[in-house]
């Protein structure tokens, strides 16, 4: 099998055929992985005689007639994300040893839809950042520039062909940037389209399952499969309400994409060169375009964090040491909170409970949350005057090229990175990161923002946008 | 310096549902530790809570039977810190926006005149897990059975005057609860909890005084006395010119005494914020007329309907409403048995002997309306006797089966049958002829005296008027 041109929806039709089976193309894209492994460092666990086994029972299914619409599919999730039976380490030393007795829904739909859990991938510290850097695994590498991160590490294994389809959470924009580095798709839904049930998530409002892949067919394949309402996770009700307002066949002549001019000044020029050819584009793809302007992004970046820090303190609490997190022997109940959080926290897990455990304290609360709440509401509606105007607004995902593997950068500047993407979690809104070019030979993608539950025309508008998928050219494999 | 005393009291009532507040987990009493839990109630990561739905009708209902107002939209917030009992690392709980607010209880002040309780808040909150400390050693174990069990917080202005009033309400919103079927209010098994904060302050003084709270009070009875205990001890501190230091006392019912628990009362920082897990609970006007026209019939307008329509005294009434069980076994007992007196003195009398004596409730004794009624007919058809049938109730109660059954196994039809009858009265006249000269010498006792014989001689199951009749047409002759 070429597994640098496969895509998912092909590999599904091969194995529901008969013309390879889930087994030959699990094996296959195993060995492939476990190599590339060696380069990149994208998974933490590769669950080979699990995956087999998993594809073993799909070639049942197929044999006895079903059609299954991923039917052996490889699909890697990231490590926040529970699977039965498989370790579920969020990143930390302190669930080496986790195995969660429940599986997160999306990945448990993935797989009764024929797909196959080929591992679990590479994260920040209990899943908090975009660089894996802080990972006790140490980080996972760009496979277009080994020297510089992946961001996310499923991003990587899409463009490397370590598998076909990823799933992923998405906070603040993790796997936008992700699939904007790595030059493949990358899907952050609506919130409430898909289930987060089985999603450790360090922030509640804005931790979303999303989806990454080498092409719109499979992004939207996927999408079908895990999205719903799901009675584990109250979000999905309001997908329940509006699934009837789909969106119909996507066609540019009658769609208005918004392009940005006053938010590109703030771009370094390779990037405003870029965006800028990207509007070229898309106008000759028979989109129209109109401007738009957006005048709460750096507040809303602000207001991300701020909750995003307040929430955090609060969901890693039950990291207590007393059911879960390394436990010490404690003299007293407030030594063993001290040691066990000590051990179970990394430096930045430790940083944002320590801020959001200030933000909400007394007095602090109305100075920062409640501010941040207000913000939070200006800034939903700020997008909603927007895209009443546009069907769809163009956006940058990234201000820099992933950073160096050796580069130590201040984390004040690391949540700059998410100026573009945090806004848009903000809003609730539905984002697609795709491929559109390349600064200093490194891919670069950009963002299509839709109204809520428009995934279908985000996808649909980005088939027609995007060139060729490239594969990184230093990946021998 | 005459004082006034200022009680609050801060009721926590365990709510009667099937499952718990954000799990399906059974709501239900179990000693074996840690059984009815699940990876929800556990605080596994990845878990979302669930709303249990008809809890939140029990705290409507709640809401509506104190003369609360409404929030149409109320939702969770967490109100975060660490103890090991709380598996989450926070408690959701309704900290903002209780479900119901502004409501009241009238009950009898000392002098019998009726006044009006000002209920604050009404609201809903997760109950924390139990501790248990090892007796030996440095350990302690937690058993999270009750962890997320649905509660109410049902919170009081501070506007009861003495220990005397604070009972009275508790009396009476027991007797509320229950009859609304919200609780069963035990206070011996913790599914009715009272705190109660306490101060003094000089006669005709617009400010409160500082203030103690009282714990840890098992019965209506402690809490009587520990308030006693308390203003007695305030009063002292006060009239000797001290102040009272603003401190949580705990109440040992072995010494009869309160035992400071803090030193200080802790101004816990719970850095309270909304849940984002969990949607807003929205409810329609509709919703809420509807559960105040299924309020049911309250103790107090139940028992005035007794007196007017059944003509019981106001004795029988107030015992038979005294529980919402009883005064519906009444009723039952009433479909099929028209003679409301004789129910209710068999109800407060025998029956009522049975449950305290196996601590059973109505509902769940095998005796059940029917068998009363069988039994009363028995009596009215002359079958039994009075005397016996208070054994027959007994028995047939022990041993779960029909009245009638018991009387044809035992043998205890009332002989009516006249000639039979007469041959015991000739005997026993034979027997006893200084009773039969002294009755007829004009000493009317000797006539109870023969009949008892009578009575002696049947095993009571001589029919008593017809022995009567006989005896003195016998002697009489």
């Amino acid at each position: 099998m070429e597994f640098r041109k496969m895509t998912a929806c092909r590999a599904a039709e091969a194995v529901n055929n008969g013309e390879t089976t889930a087994c030959q193309l699990i094996k296959e894209i195993l060995e492939r992985c476990n190599v590339l492994n060696g380069k990149l460092n994208t998974f933490i666990k590769i669950a080979g005689p699990e995956a087999l086994e998993q594809a073993a029972a799909v070639d049942k299914q197929v044999k006895s007639g079903q059609k299954l619409p991923l039917a052996g599919v490889p699909v890697a999730v990231k490590d926040d994300l529970c699977c039965r039976d498989l370790p579920t380490s969020f990143g930390s030393p302190a669930f080496k040893n986790f195995i969660s007795p429940y599986g997160a829904a999306a990945v448990e739909k993935l797989t009764d839809a024929g797909a196959v859990v080929i591992g679990k991938t590479n994260l920040d510290d209990m899943g908090i950042g975009s660089t894996t850097t802080s990972s006790p695994a140490g980080p996972a590498l760009n496979p277009w520039a080994p020297d510089r991160v992946a961001g996310s590490a499923g991003a990587a294994a899409v463009a490397a062909a370590q598998c076909l389809i990823f799933l992923e959470s998405d906070s603040g924009g993790a796997l936008r940037q992700g699939a904007s580095h790595c030059g493949v798709i990358g899907l952050r839904p609506t919130m409430g389209r898909v289930s987060r049930y089985g999603l450790h998530t360090f922030a509640s409002s804005f931790g979303q399952i999303g989806i990454t892949a080498s092409s719109t067919d499979d992004i939207l394949a996927a999408l079908e499969v895990i999205s719903g309402f799901d009675a584990r996770d109250a979000s999905t009700a309001l997908y329940r309400e509006k699934s009837a307002e789909k969106n119909a066949a996507v066609e540019p002549e009658i769609i208005k994409i918004g392009y940005p001019t006053a938010i590109i000044a703030l771009l370094a020029p390779d990037h405003r060169n870029l965006m800028e050819r990207a509007r070229e584009d898309i106008e000759a793809s028979g989109f129209q375009l109109t401007d738009f302007k957006l005048d709460l992004l750096a507040e809303a970046l602000r207001a991300y964090y701020i909750i995003a820090f307040a929430e955090t303190s609060s969901n890693l609490s039950r990291f207590d040491g007393i059911r879960f997190g390394m436990a010490d022997y404690a003299e007293n109940l407030d030594e063993l909170y001290y040691k066990s959080r000590r051990l179970t926290f990394g430096q930045e897990a430790s940083r944002r409970s320590i801020f959001g455990t200030f933000i909400l304290s007394q007095g602090n609360y109305d100075r920062y949350y409640r501010q941040a709440l207000k913000i939070w509401t200006l800034v939903r509606r700020e997008f909603t005057a927007v895209l009443d105007q546009c069907d769809l607004l163009l956006m940058p995902a990234v201000r820099t090229l992933p950073q160096l593997v050796t580069e130590q950068i201040d984390f004040c500047r690391l949540y700059e990175e998410d100026l573009f993407c945090a806004p848009v979690s903000l809003a609730g809104l539905p984002s697609l990161c795709l491929p559109v070019g390349e600064v200093d030979q490194l891919p670069v993608g950009l963002q299509l923002v839709g109204r809520p539950f428009s995934e279908e025309m985000l996808i649909g508008a980005a088939s027609r946008i995007i060139p060729e998928i490239k594969f990184p050219p230093n990946v021998i494999c | 310096m005459e004082y006034e005393v200022v009680i609050g009291l801060e009721v926590h009532v365990e709510l009667l549902t099937k499952s718990k507040l954000f799990c399906c987990c059974p709501n239900r009493f179990v000693a074996e530790p840690n059984i009815n839990t699940c990876p929800g109630c556990l605080g596994f990561p990845g878990v979302l809570p669930q709303l249990n739905s008809e809890a939140v009708r029990h705290a409507l209902t709640a809401s509506l039977a104190l003369n609360c107002e409404i929030a149409l939209y109320s939702y969770f917030d967490r109100k975060n810190y660490f103890y090991p009992d709380i598996p989450k690392g926070y408690q959701l709980s309704q900290f903002f926006v209780p479900i119901g607010s502004k409501g009241f209880l009238i009950i009898e002040d000392d002098n019998g005149k009726p006044k009006t309780v000002r209920i604050g808040r009404v609201h809903m909150e997760e109950d924390a897990g139990k501790l248990v400390h090892a007796i030996s050693g440095n350990t302690s174990l937690v058993d999270y059975n009750r962890a997320g069990v649905p509660l109410i917080e049902i919170v009081t202005e501070p506007d009861l005057r003495s220990p005397g009033e604070s009972r009275r309400y508790l009396e009476q919103l027991k007797g509320i609860l229950q009859y609304t079927r919200v609780s069963d209010c035990k206070m011996e098994e913790g599914s009715l909890r009272c705190d109660a904060n306490v101060s003094l302050r000089p006669m005709g003084c617009p400010d409160l005084g500082s203030k103690t709270e009282l714990k840890n009070m098992n019965s209506f009875k402690a809490v009587e006395k520990s308030l006693e205990h308390e203003i007695k001890r305030q009063r002292d501190i006060l009239r000797s010119g001290k102040e009272v230091i603003t401190q949580t006392l705990r109440w040992d019912e072995g010494s009869q005494a309160t035992i400071v628990m803090r030193g200080k009362l802790q101004a816990h920082d719970y850095r309270c914020f909304t849940d984002p897990e969990l949607a807003p609970i929205e409810l329609t006007e509709e919703d809420v007329e509807k559960a105040r026209a299924a309020l049911p019939e309250m103790a107090d307008v139940r028992a005035a309907r007794y007196v007017n329509e059944y003509d019981l005294p106001e004795y029988d009434a107030g015992v038979l409403t005294s529980s919402h069980g009883l005064a519906d076994y009444f009723e039952s007992c009433l479909e099929l048995y028209n003679n409301p007196k004789v129910t209710s003195n068999w109800i407060i009398g025998e029956f009522t002997a049975q449950l305290n004596s196996t601590g059973l409730e109505p509902d769940q004794c095998s005796f059940q309306p029917k068998d009363l009624v069988e039994l009363l007919l028995m009596i009215d058809q002359k079958l039994i006797s009075g005397k016996i049938a208070k054994d027959v109730l007994a028995k047939a109660f022990q041993r779960g089966t029909s009245p009638r059954l018991v009387v044809e196994e035992e043998g205890l039809l009332q002989i009516s049958d006249q000639s039979e009858l007469e041959k015991v009265i000739v005997k026993v006249i034979s027997e006893n002829p200084d009773s039969v000269e002294n009755y007829r010498g004009g000493k009317a006792k000797s006539l109870g005296f023969l009949v008892g014989q009578v009575m002696k001689e049947t095993e009571g199951k001589a029919n008593p008027r017809l022995v009567n009749e006989l005896l003195l047409k016998i002697i009489g002759s």
